[in-house]
């Protein structure tokens, strides 16, 4: 396969090879120094080079996590593997390599520029993830068919590309299918495209280009309509009321019902359903909506009380500076050791006052918030209670109209047994329900079955709605505390972090002096 | 006036004597003085004679007016038909001329206004309690530039009815003040007053889940014991404040008028209902102000005419003219003079009302006959162009306001572009200056607006967009400037504003005072918005005391740098520098980075800069000591030395960097200011390209292209030069050619041109043959005299031989075609005569 096989022994990408290449390509004079004496952590690295070293495989490279860009040109690579942890890699450069798929890309979203020079590849592909693109090169390969370029496509910052020395670029019309079918393209192989051979390319293939224009359009707009859909049915689900806005509850409660479908002629029960689905359905929004505004009433309140508390944070700790700084210049410029001793002491004390102060403030806003948050979970666990009543009300009627129709089933049932063994009936019954009809047990066993899967539907149903608004509100209220506790903790100690900051800073004054 | 007394008071017996005296009296006109700077030759005829139509007018308004005086013995004689500057009488309706002139400002009334108050000088009427004597047509006073309230109210109207306005003419009393253009207890209306900001609180909506403040713990006695104590004081300050007011006001308080409501004064009102004005107004044509109808400055109303009617003010004018009524059509209220014309009459009580004038017969045929006015005497009112934009006379106008004076200009009058100056006084009596405002137009260093605040000595000058530098290619968008006026040179307190987005790098202001400058920032990439930079005092060097040139001068050692950073928030707030002081003088860097979210505290980092730092090719060398950091997040890793020398050395860069900006912000400063010096000594005027008086240059392409089309005109009439003309000549009867002239004429014309053809071939023969034979001369005398040659003349002989041999190509050329033409154009000759519409008929 390759030149090189027989000759040289492929080399391994070990430890000592990528500590070798990241000293070497590494900070240099003191910084290097340092460096050395530091060491150098291969997450810390941004750049790295492993060119001409007849490497195989891609491998060992997982710790390099904040790699920016990596070149693995002039080796012997054969797949393209083991770089899923790199993701912020921008630059990749895989030329002179023996690579026949394009493939492992995936995890590399943020790449920009990526270089496939000299290789075996014939079908672009699995590129998908790589939505940032600008420079692309497949010189070189083994691309025969134009259709390739249809994939490229979808790369809509592409700018520049490098298509030459494949099979295809022999072809006459190789350039102008390419220009044509890339609008967005500049460089193409070197050479900035020129403007009147853009328009000629695109007079040449419009029929093509319009036709592939439409299809990806239609699909654009399906993508935007199924999103809207699942966006509209994640904001129902939210509201707990998913599935409530027409006949759904209802043709579920028919589909899993064996009879059901055989008694479907019976009248009357559907459009009441329906209507009164639709009611919770409503109200479910109604009320999501007025739950929404509360907790956002909620939480801008709480934004502005700790803005507010900061910035007088903030004001004391700027006053306490100014006052620190003067007093550090003053005890610079005097030699007096009663007046500096004077000076410190203020300053401590003014430390333990600024201690005080913010402390209080820390003090004050907890017991505000607290009062503030258990007005909000009364508030909102009475909102609830009141939903979940109201809901329970409906599914009620739910059930008595379920109730009522089993009660008509069950009569026109009878009605049609006995019409049946009179032989009166008029119109022919269908032969699996007619099976049903054989006495009086039988039918009145299918319908009561029948009767009880739908109530079952709806119990599920409603315990469905009540446990996870509960839910809801239980890790909300939760949420909170916790957010209020971390916030607590975080700002106690960064005021202690403070503070001792600064009593080091007088005591390292003081041992000076 | 000459009143003679009832003849029941004088006895009997003295009535000869009586004959006798009243004998003696000779009654004579009144004489009055004709203005003498008027040549009545050259006006047109309708000014110095009244048609028949007029004269009717005229004895009409002469009954109307016996009738009226009969009705009304204490009213003042009507001024219906004042006598012209030709001594003729002529019905002031046709004094009036609607005209409009093609220009933008006039179309609207204030415009209008503006100008016609601008363009003519006040003259006061003598006396003050009279109307005019003479009422001169409006053309004579704009070819003198000086008139009384007459003269302006007449010019004006006739403007305004021109572009649609329901003008009018009011004759009737004024203050004082407004009839003497008295200014001087109004406001300036170009100091704007300073409007008091209102604080528009922000109207929190009231959550009901904010939280409640924390307990006041404070006496609430005595907070309002301390809320009375500052009202007393601020109570105090408030009367100390009225009573100065009040004290100014009585200083400055007009005397009382003696003739107080008697001054004569004629100004111009606008009724609502035309070109969308809503309510009727008034303007005073001498200061050009529009004035509500209920101002209190009008006294009193005699009588209003336009181009079409005369009224008269049966009103009651003892309250002013507050309540009075202006609808004209109401005769209770306004007398008419001519009951035709159509517009106003709304409620004609016929007869009921008894202040109706008692109409004659013969008027009452009149009235069916529907008198119709004759056309204006005056011509149309024209003004050139010229006039329009020097408006006052000689181009400068002043007007005195209350403690401010207002001087006005023409464009391109004054040298330096200056168009308006406003004055500003402490006092009424206008003797300390407070302010100075100049206003400038059309300057090519874009300078709009100059201010001297003499209180403080500071000039603020004010610029338009597009300023550029003599520095080509480098925009100074430069917009406000403001300095000291004693210490104009570099170095010194100043404020510059500039228009930011103009600037490449984003600068709004920079201030400075002798010893720091602080620069601001808007839009700049690197989050950039604020640099302060704190100078020291310059090394004392010793010598002789120079002058300060800061060309040659060492520059202020710089001691500080501050600069500020808006949030980034693609960085880390730990990671995203807030503020970086560059302490120069006592080697250290600071740091202050950005408050992360929910933080009070910000992080902070320091650097001690080795003291070789700047020197080139030295490598740095760094411990952990040079730095200390204080970090928020005590979870954060320190980072590592490498990370920190990296920072520093890029610091240390960025501080020369911050430093050159300095330096070229200081030199951008001198650079302005000497353009500034350089702009105010030649103080250019740049004039538009659709300017064509002004513009030399467009008008010397005009004037090129009129000479063009001239000489083009020329040219066509050369073209159609008759080739039958001489020939014709010679024919004695050219009107009617015969036959045989006609073939005669063709032969002859035929003939001439076979002549000048053969000529003009002979002509070409004959140069040909010289040419050849000279050169064959030159060949023989070549040949001869070869031997002996010189080089020079050697080349110079072949020289001659080519050139030579190249006239005589052309000519042989020259030959050939004219033979080949010359038949052609004896045939195209003949086919011309044959078609000419002269010869044609004898031809055909």
């Amino acid at each position: 396969m390759s030149k090189l096989y027989d000759t040289i022994e492929p080399a391994v990408i070990d430890e000592q090879m990528l500590k070798q290449c990241v000293e070497e390509q590494g900070p240099k004079d003191e910084a290097g120094r340092i460096a050395n004496q530091e060491g150098i952590d291969f997450n810390e690295v941004l750049h790295l080079r492993l060119d001409f070293k007849n490497i195989l495989k891609i491998d060992n490279l997982w710790s390099f996590t904040n790699l920016v860009r990596l070149q693995l040109d002039n080796n012997i690579i054969e797949k393209i593997e083991g770089l899923n942890t790199l993701v912020n890699l921008k630059w990749l450069d895989l030329s002179f390599n023996n690579i026949e798929i394009i493939e492992g890309l995936d995890k590399l979203t943020q790449l920009t520029d990526l270089t496939l020079f000299s290789n075996r590849i014939a079908r672009i592909e699995n590129m998908d993830a790589l939505k940032e693109l600008q420079v692309v090169s497949f010189g070189n390969n083994l691309l025969k068919s134009l259709e390739n370029i249809a994939y490229l496509r979808r790369f809509k910052n592409l700018r520049t590309i490098n298509l030459s020395g494949n099979p295809f670029s022999e072809d006459d019309n190789y350039k102008s299918y390419i220009i044509a079918h890339l609008p967005s393209v500049i460089y193409l192989d070197y050479r900035l495209v020129d403007e009147s051979l853009r328009h000629q390319a695109r007079d040449q293939y419009e029929f093509s280009i319009v036709e592939l224009e439409q299809e990806e359009r239609e699909l654009e707009n399906k993508m935007i309509k199924e999103k809207a859909i699942e966006e509209r049915l994640q904001k129902e689900k939210r509201a707990y009321v998913e599935y409530l806005d027409g006949p759904e509850l209802f043709d579920q409660m028919v589909a899993d019902d064996p009879e059901a479908s055989k008694l479907s002629y019976l009248p009357g029960l559907a459009d009441k359903f329906v209507e009164l689905c639709k009611e919770i359905f409503q109200f479910g929004l109604k009320e999501h909506n007025k739950r929404e505004e509360e907790c956002n009433h909620f939480f801008s309140a709480l934004n502005d009380a700790k803005n507010e508390n900061r910035c007088i944070g903030i004001d004391a700790i700027n006053i306490f500076e100014e006052f620190k700084k003067a007093t550090f210049d003053d005890i610079m410029l005097t030699r007096d050791v009663q007046v500096v001793e004077a000076k410190l002491q203020e300053l401590s004390d003014k430390v333990q006052s600024l201690w005080n102060d913010l402390m209080g403030l820390e003090m004050q806003l907890v017991d505000q918030l607290e009062d503030t948050i258990k007005e909000f979970e009364r508030n909102m666990a009475e909102m609830v209670a009141a939903f979940i009543e109201h809901i329970q009300a409906l599914f009620a009627q739910c059930r008595d109209i379920e109730n009522q129709h089993f009660e008509r089933a069950t009569e026109i049932a009878l009605e049609t047994l006995e019409k049946l063994v009179k032989n009166e009936l008029e119109e022919e019954l269908p032969d699996d329900l007619r099976v049903l009809f054989v006495d009086k047990d039988t039918i009145t066993n299918a319908v009561t079955a029948s009767h009880d899967a739908h109530l079952v539907k709806i119990d599920n149903k409603e315990d469905d709605m009540v446990t996870r608004v509960n839910n809801w509100m239980r890790n909300m209220t939760d949420q909170v505390h916790e957010d209020e506790v971390k916030r607590n903790r975080s700002r106690v100690l960064e005021v202690t972090h403070l503070i001792d900051h600064y009593r080091d800073e007088i005591d390292s004054i003081e041992s000076q002096m | 006036m000459y009143h003679i007394q009832g003849s029941q008071g004088i006895p009997p017996g003295n009535m000869e004597e009586l004959k006798k005296r009243l004998a003696s009296i000779t009654i004579e006109a009144p004489k009055i003085d004709l203005p003498n700077d008027i040549d009545v030759d050259q006006l047109p005829l309708s000014y110095t004679q009244n048609s028949q139509k007029e004269e009717l007018i005229l004895s009409y308004c002469d009954n109307f007016k016996k009738q009226f005086a009969h009705l009304y013995r204490d009213r003042k004689p009507l001024f219906m038909t004042p006598l012209n500057e030709c001594g003729i009488e002529k019905l002031i309706c046709t004094s009036l001329h609607p005209t409009e002139l093609p220009y933008k400002e006039l179309y609207t009334y204030d415009g209008a206004a503006t100008f016609v108050s601008d363009f003519l000088t006040f003259e006061p009427l003598t006396p003050t309690t009279e109307p005019p004597n003479i009422l001169c047509s409006s053309t004579t006073i704009l070819r003198r530039q000086k008139g009384n309230s007459f003269d302006f109210s007449m010019l004006l109207c006739s403007l305004l009815l021109g572009v649609g306005y329901d003008a009018y003419c009011v004759l009737g009393y004024a203050s004082r003040e407004t009839t003497y253009m008295d200014q001087s207890r109004e406001f300036c209306p170009l100091i704007t007053q300073q409007e008091e900001l209102v604080e528009v609180e922000a109207t929190k909506e009231q959550n009901k889940y904010t939280v409640k403040p924390p307990k006041d713990l404070r006496s609430k006695y005595l907070r309002d014991q301390d809320k009375k104590r500052v009202e007393e004081i601020k109570n105090e300050e408030n009367k100390q404040k009225e009573i100065e007011l009040k004290r100014i006001a009585a200083l400055e308080k007009p005397k009382p008028d003696p003739l107080h409501g008697l001054r004569v004064h004629c100004w111009v009102m606008i009724l609502s209902g035309k070109r969308e004005v809503a309510e009727t107004f008034f303007i005073e044509p001498l200061t050009g102000q529009a004035r509500s109808a209920q101002d209190d400055n009008y006294l009193g109303i005699e009588c209003v005419w336009n181009n079409l009617n005369f009224w008269v003010n049966m009103q009651d004018c003892s309250e002013g003219v507050q309540n009075m009524i202006y609808d004209l059509g109401d005769p209770a209220k306004w007398e008419f003079l001519f009951p035709n014309v159509d517009k106003p009459l709304l409620a004609l009580h016929q007869k009921e009302d008894d202040s109706i004038l008692d109409l004659d017969d013969d008027e009452e045929e009149i009235k069916d006959e529907q008198i119709d006015l004759p056309p204006a005497w005056i011509e149309a009112i024209e003004i050139s162009r010229t006039e329009y934009q020097t408006r006052s006379p000689q181009g400068k106008k002043t007007i005195l306001y209350k403690r401010a004076k207002l001087e006005k200009f023409a464009e391109y009058l004054v040298r330096d572009g200056l168009i308006t100056k406003l004055s500003i006084f402490d006092d009424i009596e206008m003797k300390n200056v407070l302010k100075t405002k100049e206003w400038f137009k059309h300057r090519k260093d874009k300078l709009n607006l100059r201010c001297y605040d003499h209180t403080t000595g500071k000039i603020t000058e004010e610029f338009s967009p597009g300023r550029i530098g003599s520095n080509i290619g480098k925009m100074q968008a430069l917009k406000e400037h403001t300095f000291q006026y004693s210490a104009p040179g570099p170095e010194n307190e100043r404020v510059m504003i500039f228009y930011s987005p103009a600037r490449v790098d984003g600068l709004v202001s920079r201030e400075e005072t002798p010893t720091s400058m602080v620069e601001t920032f808007k839009d700049r990439p690197d989050f950039l918005y604020y640099r302060a930079t704190y100078f020291g005092s310059r090394a004392k060097k010793f010598g002789p005391a120079k002058k300060y040139n800061p060309m040659t001068e060492s520059e202020r050692p710089i001691l500080k740098i501050v600069e500020r950073f808006n949030r980034n928030a693609e960085k880390l707030a730990d990671d995203d520098v807030a503020e970086r002081i560059f302490q120069i003088s006592d080697n250290r860097i600071q740091l202050i980075y950005h408050l992360g979210d929910n933080r009070i505290t910000a992080s902070k980092r320091e650097f001690l800069k080795p003291a070789n730092a700047h020197d080139k090719g030295v490598t740095l060398s760094m411990t952990p000591d040079m730095t200390s950091t204080f970090q928020v997040d005590i979870h954060q890793k320190q980072p590592k030395l490498r990370h920190l020398y990296e920072m520093l050395t890029s610091l240390i860069s960025e501080e020369l960097k911050s430093i050159d900006a300095v330096r070229a912000s200081e030199a951008e400063v001198r650079e302005i200011l000497i353009d500034r010096s350089k702009e105010e000594t030649a103080s250019e005027l740049s004039i538009s390209v659709y300017d064509t008086d002004r513009n030399v240059k467009a008008k010397l392409h005009r004037e090129e292209l009129l000479r063009q089309q001239r000489e083009e005109e020329l040219h066509r009439d050369e073209r159609e030069l008759d080739y039958l003309a001489p020939f014709l000549a010679q024919i004695e009867n050219a009107e009617n050619i015969t036959r045989s002239n006609a073939y005669e004429l063709k032969e002859k014309c035929l003939q001439d041109l076979k002549q000048r053809l053969i000529d003009q071939a002979n002509l070409i023969q004959s140069r040909f043959e010289k040419e050849t034979q000279e050169l064959q001369r030159k060949q023989a005398w070549y040949q001869q005299n070869q031997a002996s040659m010189q080089k020079e003349d050697e080349e110079e002989y072949l020289n001659y031989c080519s050139e030579a041999m190249f006239r005589i190509h052309i000519l042989e050329l020259r030959l050939n075609r004219h033979k080949e033409l010359a038949p052609h154009k004896y045939l195209a000759l003949e086919q011309k005569l044959r078609s000419d519409p002269r010869l044609a008929e004898f031809f055909n």
